[in-house]
């Protein structure tokens, strides 16, 4: 076997046999959906916060109280949308129709509950962000000490906030927040919501009409659709679940791209390390090239990637095998489809190829120049700062792919392989793939030339930073 | 025949000279010793021979030609700055380096259970090299640079971190090299090693040769000495000038004096003869054959020969 080839397997075999690789194999999916499940369940861990409403007028109170059942109840509808479509979207226009027939929020759920049936197994209970509780006081001064925490209210709780609603002589109504907590404003937006209806109501009143037209008008909602003018969008054109899929998975593939590239580079950069703190460079320079020997890390932590893909792809392969058919038209099944197109799985595997050679010769020839993980540290600082920079982007390239900076960005060969990826899905124009790839490849080709005379300057004649920048280092 | 030859090799780093215009060559076969204190350019030479540095200057010829890819697999070399992969086990270890200098996998490692075995440390080859002791990874390191069968072994200070009993058992591995045929160029700058190994030796005093040749061609440029004693007061140094002896006063034990004579140019027999014409009564006459060392001594001097060299 070629040294390049036993260096590369050495290398495999020193990373999977270790058993920290397949915890973090593992791992490393439950991560990421625990942080993408996280603040929702986080969300709902949190109790419903106790609001007390003191006001001049009592149907003021009861028209505020019933502006957070509104809330509460959209809210819930918004949450079970959201489940249906993502798990069984057959249902769900149905399901919502009943919740929309039902009278209060409680049995709204129950109704559409019921209407999924058995379909829909964990179905979401869920809990409102605000609850109203009976005031313990007449007015806000008797309120302060439940508000500042001297008191609790008679079942234990603490009063989050209260609203003091009050009108002046010509009936104009203002509203109060008293809360401890200066950050959080929302049910003042809840109530002032709540009061305009009511304000709009009495201006009707006023003008010999129903009050309850206002109810009418507020309800009414004009029925929106996007479309895409493009011609690949189809005859209709209309932008569905299907279309939006893809910049999802674009997203979520860009996100697992950069995470890979960089932990990946990061083991090459702690293994050349290692090497050199353990001395062994010398008895193997004897029997490979320098650049034999950087090119079979590469190849050796490439082949480590691989098995993370092949497992992650398997496993995702495997769950969608026990998928009911009828997640196929749900969002996870659009989603799940949308990472197996071919124009991502290229964009992907090109970026993955391009983004590891690059940030992988640039981490080899630091680790060359460094005796510890400390030495390679201080060089590091500024090196993850540029390296950072993808991400930042990735923000403003989900608003807008075929925005001027993004464009522009895209021609920047380190940030090419994230964002040709995100981009995808807008459909690239084959001059922007061969301008970006060119370029792409020349940079990539360039960095290896760099790192290769940095690493045999490193790894040979013992150039590292100590000698560069501080105290020089002589060998006998 | 030449297994190893070198033709006015230098090597600068930077505006330092570490090694400087080194002629010499090490016949198929034979043990060779590179001595010197450190920092004569000891390692930088080897490294030079097995192609880690690049010369600034001068040929090397090994095995018959130049530095090939080739040619160093068969070459067997041991750094001074020794380690092996922490998290391999010592067969593994041993069969990788050599199935990076071209042994098949099959043989690699048999060549590895057969060396272990050889060596004593059969029972720890399935062991982490993290796990041995230092002594027992350097043997291991040892097995590595030889497993492969090379024509050329070339180790850096081999003894240097080994006890006494490992250095004796290392001598033995050379002596066990050297009988199967193979060439053997080692440094040390510990000069008792040379003394009893090689069969010839290079001196290298900052980065220079100071000698070449076989181990007693260096002993003979060394002075030699030898002590004696008289009985009473006799003064043997004031009895001696006139016939050209250089003799010290060192010491004076139960009423009678020791002294200290170098035999420049003349032998022990002359002085003999000398302290007899003088009517020296002598109770003691002890020559002292001279060390590697005092040839070291003699030739580069005394503040750079003392740099560390023993």
């Amino acid at each position: 076997m070629a040294p390049v080839f036993l260096v590369a397997r050495r290398e495999y075999l020193a990373y999977v046999t270790a058993w920290g690789f397949w915890v973090s194999l593992i791992t490393a999916p439950l991560l990421f959906a625990a942080l993408i499940f996280a603040p929702l369940l986080l969300a709902r861990a949190e109790p419903p916060r106790a609001l007390a409403i003191v006001a001049e007028q009592s149907a003021d109170a009861r028209n505020v109280e019933a502006g957070f059942e509104r809330e509460a109840r959209t809210d819930a509808r918004a949450e079970i949308e959201i489940y249906l479509e993502a798990s069984a979207p057959g249902v769900a226009e149905r399901a919502l129709a009943a919740f929309d027939a039902a009278p209060d929020r409680a049995s709204a759920i129950v109704a559409a509950r019921v209407e999924a049936g058995a379909r829909a197994a964990a179905f979401p209970s869920p809990a409102p962000r605000y609850f109203v509780v009976p005031a313990p006081g007449a007015d806000i001064e008797a309120l302060k000490p439940y508000l500042s925490g001297e008191r609790t209210l008679a079942d234990g709780r603490a009063l989050f906030g209260a609203l003091n609603i009050r009108r002046d002589q010509a009936g104009a109504p203002s509203i109060e927040y008293w809360s401890a907590n200066l950050q959080h404003d929302e049910p003042t937006s809840i109530a002032r919501r709540a009061m305009r209806l009511e304000m709009q109501r009495e201006a009707l009143a006023a003008q010999g009409l129903a009050r309850g037209e206002a109810d009418r008008l507020a309800a009414f909602e004009p029925k929106v659709a996007q479309f895409d003018p493009r011609p690949s969008a189809g005859a209709s054109g209309e932008v569905t679940l299907r279309q939006r899929a893809p910049f999802f998975a674009a997203i979520g593939l860009s996100l697992v791209l950069w995470t890979v590239v960089f932990s990946v580079a990061n083991m090459l950069l702690s293994g050349v390390i290692e090497e050199k703190s353990n001395k062994i460079l010398d008895t193997l320079l004897t029997s490979v090239t320098p650049i034999d020997l950087l090119l079979g890390k590469l190849l050796g932590v490439a082949a480590v990637s691989a098995t993370l893909f092949v497992f992650w792809g398997g496993l995702g392969a495997s769950l969608m095998q026990f998928a009911p058919a009828s997640m196929g038209d749900s969002f996870i099944g659009q989603l799940a489809a949308a990472f197996a197109e071919p124009r991502l799985v290229v964009a992907f595997a090109v970026g993955f190829v391009t983004g590891y050679l690059m940030f992988g010769a640039i981490f080899l020839a630091l680790g060359s120049l460094c005796e510890s993980i400390q030495e390679a540290q201080t060089l590091l600082g500024p090196v993850t700062i540029i390296l950072m920079l993808p991400m930042l982007l990735i923000g403003p390239a989900v608003d807008n792919p075929n925005s001027p900076l993004i464009q522009a960005a895209s021609w920047v060969p380190l940030f090419t392989p994230f964002l040709m990826l995100i981009r995808a899905p807008t459909g690239l124009s084959w001059a922007e793939i061969a301008g970006q790839g060119a370029l792409l490849l020349a940079t990539v080709a360039l960095l290896l030339f760099l790192a290769a005379q940095v690493f045999r300057a490193g790894i040979v004649n013992q150039l590292s930073v100590t000698a560069l920048f501080g105290r020089k280092k002589q060998r006998d | 025949m030449i297994a190893l030859e070198a033709e006015g090799l230098a090597k600068n780093y930077g505006a330092r000279a570490a090694v400087r215009g080194l002629s010499f060559q090490v016949p198929k076969g034979a043990i060779y010793g590179v001595l010197g204190p450190n920092g004569a350019g000891k390692s930088s030479t080897l490294r030079m021979l097995v192609g880690v540095l690049k010369p600034s200057a001068g040929r090397i010829a090994m095995l018959g030609g130049p530095i090939t890819r080739e040619t160093l697999r068969r070459v067997g070399y041991l750094p001074e700055e020794r380690g092996l992969y922490r998290n391999m086990n010592a067969r593994a270890a041993i069969a990788y380096l050599a199935r990076l200098k071209g042994t098949p996998a099959q043989a690699a490692f048999k060549r590895a259970d057969d060396l272990l075995n050889a060596h004593g440390l059969g029972s720890v080859k399935r062991k982490r090299i993290k796990t041995l002791s230092k002594g027992m990874a350097q043997k291991v390191q040892v097995l590595a640079a030889i497993a492969h069968e090379p024509d050329l072994i070339i180790f850096d200070e081999p003894f240097s971190g080994l006890d006494p009993v490992n250095q004796r058992v290392l001598e033995e591995t050379i002596r066990a090299q050297a009988a199967a045929g193979r060439t053997i160029l080692f440094s040390t700058h510990v000069m008792e090693h040379a003394e009893r190994l090689c069969d010839r030796i290079l001196l290298i005093a900052q980065g220079a040769k100071a000698f070449e040749g076989t181990v007693s061609e260096a002993l003979a440029l060394a002075p030699s000495i030898a002590t004696l004693e008289t009985e009473g007061g006799f003064d043997l140094a004031a009895a001696l000038a006139p016939k050209g002896f250089t003799i010290e006063a060192i010491g004076e034990e139960h009423g009678n004096r020791r002294w200290r004579a170098k035999l420049d140019g003349g032998g022990s027999r002359q002085l003999l003869q000398a302290c007899v014409e003088a009517g020296a009564p002598l109770s003691l006459f002890e020559p002292a054959r001279a060390s590697l060392h005092e040839a070291f001594v003699a030739l580069v001097g005394d503040r750079v020969a003392h740099g560390s060299t023993r």
